[in-house]
């Protein structure tokens, strides 16, 4: 194995570990604050959805970015007012809305664009690749960060934001007291539904930049159902991470590890058991580290 | 007569008390679904009175209804016992194409009488989708990993494993070769038909029996009463000296077999073979799983909503053909009824464990 495969490996790794590691953040902000946010899947899918769309009809990549993101958020608000507001049970808001945006962008697939599977087109714009300037031209670095797009470095930004402002900043602090116990946090006139509401459109915003990377990130399409899991994927890489914004960063890359790996086997195992590589990983990681939890 | 009607009077404020919130949740749906049309441009009245036509009125697309309700009403089943003991499946799918898929294999290469063949093809595939159903209980009990997760992920396995085989060691190379699917089981081993110019078979009957069969262990057993108290209070439960983990073992591996009669469902009395994809391309076990949401997990309304769900969507494709309008309608409308019927399940389960904490309290 020389060291280009390797930096071409770290490259695919990077590439898919920002839609997981967007969405895992979005998971771990609802979590600190105390609300089981199960849309995560809906929120980065319907994301996928309309940057495509917006980006087939404008030509421009930065409206898809802002309409994916503003998408995500409207179905972050939707978990807000249902499950935050209302009260509704967790599982089957989420649940429900997991199915109806898989149902609605295959239906507006075919009405709007007549297709049926998936959406590639010639005209659709990519986001801008960064190739930076002196960097570039260093070997191992230069393949690593080759064609990254801005949202892949972003990402990092905000984890890192999204720490300093939970865990440094008063009002986080008065975000995490809401998860922690939501009546006391109330009884000392903290506005606690409203932090939980502002809390879980924050995560649809995250889950639809996610999205967004996910269309036009490594490939500039849409595929019906193309989110496939890693909302759920996402979801366990913020509870290997303590829901804490920095070492959601480090499963993250894990999961994006094993999205790499497997892409990287289908030249020798069919794609069908290497496209079970990250589901199974999953699973072994959760089931690795809860023992190690359990231990503390 | 007068306590003859009062007794009456009452069946049917219970009966309304349990329908009201479905049937309100479905008028808001179908509201919904109205506006989307309109938005098409079609008018809603005609696709309704279209879309009900071919799903409940001609008696050949009711039929089409009752077999696609077949596979729906046994995975509402699966949803709705492991969600009753509080236990959130979304793995019925998964434990569907493992089994079904497990059955068909036997089915295909043991030798012998076809009874035994068919005996061993379906208990191995019951045990099968059991099995898989354990998986996520035993990792939840031993290194307490979310159920929501791990079931969800291994529905992702579990469909690409088996397509894996179905394209390649089991592919069918006789015809075309472009359909990625197994050579047709034996005639013998398969579900009779019950009408000679549609597709309805047996599958409905064994639908049936299985609805009968949960209510039974829900209402008859001591196993239900303990899986019920489980998912009510898992405190007062174990107060009442009930084994939570057995209970657990045994709601699981029974959500597993049951998924598993749902697929074979489907393969024996449908299909005759297995297609790659066919049983999660039709999402039949997430239908399911709203027909048990809608419906507040009583295995009788589940058993209704699930039929109305499987007719909106024969009445969905069928206004695909005719008028244009792509058949994910119907999915959108039930996922709106779910969602509307939401924010009600909420305030009955705070009432429900509220009471039972009550009650706890008052025994303590």
């Amino acid at each position: 194995m020389n060291s280009a495969y390797i930096a071409s490996i770290i490259n695919a790794t990077l590439r898919s570990t920002t839609p997981i590691l967007l969405a895992a953040l979005g998971s771990a902000i609802c979590s600190r604050v105390g609300v089981f946010n199960v849309a995560l899947e809906a929120q980065m899918l319907i994301a996928t959805f309309t940057s495509i769309a917006v980006n087939y009809f404008t030509g421009s990549a930065l409206l898809s970015v802002v309409v994916g993101v503003a998408s995500g958020a409207l179905i972050g608000a939707i978990v807000a007012v249902l499950q935050v507001k209302y009260k509704a049970a967790d599982m089957v808001v989420g649940t429900a809305l997991n199915l109806l945006t898989t149902a609605s962008t295959t239906f507006l697939l075919y009405l709007v664009f007549d297709r049926r599977g998936s959406l590639i087109d010639e005209r659709l714009v990519s986001l801008t690749k960064i190739n930076l300037p002196v960097i570039k031209d260093i070997p191992f670095v230069g393949r690593v960060l080759e064609n990254l797009t801005f949202i892949d470095y972003i990402c990092y930004i905000i984890a890192i934001a999204l720490f300093i402002y939970l865990f440094k900043t008063v009002s986080g602090f008065r975000d995490l007291s809401v998860g922690i116990n939501k009546t006391a946090a109330e009884s000392l006139g903290t506005k606690a539904t409203a932090i939980q509401m502002r809390m879980v459109i924050l995560s649809g915003a995250l889950c639809g930049l996610g999205g967004v990377a996910l269309a036009m990130g490594q490939v500039i399409m849409f595929t019906e159902n193309m989110t496939s899991g890693r909302g759920f994927i996402a979801m366990a890489a913020a509870s290997l991470g303590m829901s804490h914004p920095l070492l959601t960063i480090v499963s993250s890359l894990f999961f994006g590890l094993c999205q790499s790996i497997g892409l990287a086997l289908q030249n020798v195992i069919k794609s069908q058991l290497t496209t079970a590589i990250p589901y199974i990983a999953t699973i072994i990681a959760l089931v690795v580290f809860s023992k190690r939890n359990k231990k503390n | 007569m007068k306590k003859n009607d009062n007794g009456l009077s009452l069946v049917l404020l219970r009966g309304w008390a349990a329908l009201r919130q479905p049937l309100i949740a479905i008028v808001f749906g179908l509201l919904i679904g109205a506006i989307i049309i309109v938005a098409c441009g079609e008018s809603p009245l005609m696709v309704y009175a279209e879309m009900f036509q071919k799903s409940f009125i001609k008696p050949y697309y009711l039929f089409s209804t009752l077999v696609r309700s077949t596979p729906v009403i046994i995975c509402a089943m699966a949803v709705g016992i492991s969600w009753r003991a509080g236990y959130i499946n979304l793995g019925v799918e998964g434990q569907m194409i493992t089994g079904a898929f497990i059955s068909t294999v036997v089915a295909l290469f043991m030798p012998g009488p076809s009874f035994l063949v068919a005996i061993v093809a379906w208990v191995l595939g019951m045990a099968a989708g059991a099995a898989y159903a354990l998986i996520p209980a035993i990792l939840t009990w031993k290194f307490n990993v979310s159920m929501v997760i791990t079931t969800l992920m291994m529905n992702y396995v579990a469909s690409y494993i088996t397509s894996y085989f179905v394209t390649y060691p089991l592919k069918d190379t006789a015809g075309d070769g472009l359909s990625i699917q197994t050579p047709e089981i034996a005639e013998a081993l398969r579900l009779p038909r019950l009408s000679s110019t549609t597709t309805f078979n047996a599958g409905f009957i064994i639908a049936i029996a299985v609805v009968v069969l949960i209510l039974f262990i829900s209402r008859k057993t001591i196993f239900g009463y303990e899986s019920k108290m489980g998912g009510f209070n898992p405190t007062f439960a174990q107060y009442g000296g009930t084994k939570q983990v057995k209970v657990m073992m045994i709601t699981m591996a029974l959500a597993g077999a049951i998924a598993c009669v749902a697929g074979n469902a489907e393969v024996f009395g449908l299909k005759y073979r297995y297609t790659d994809g066919m049983l999660s391309t039709t999402s039949y076990a997430w239908t399911g799983l709203q027909s048990a949401l809608i419906a507040g997990l009583d295995p009788i309304g589940m058993t209704v909503v699930a039929i109305f769900l499987s007719g909106l969507q024969i009445g969905g494709s069928a206004i695909q053909r005719s008028m244009g309008i792509p058949l994910e309608i119907a999915n959108i409308i039930q996922c709106c009824i779910t969602l509307f019927v939401s924010v009600k399940i909420t305030i009955r389960f705070v009432k429900k464990s509220k009471a039972a904490a009550k009650e706890g309290g008052k025994q303590a």
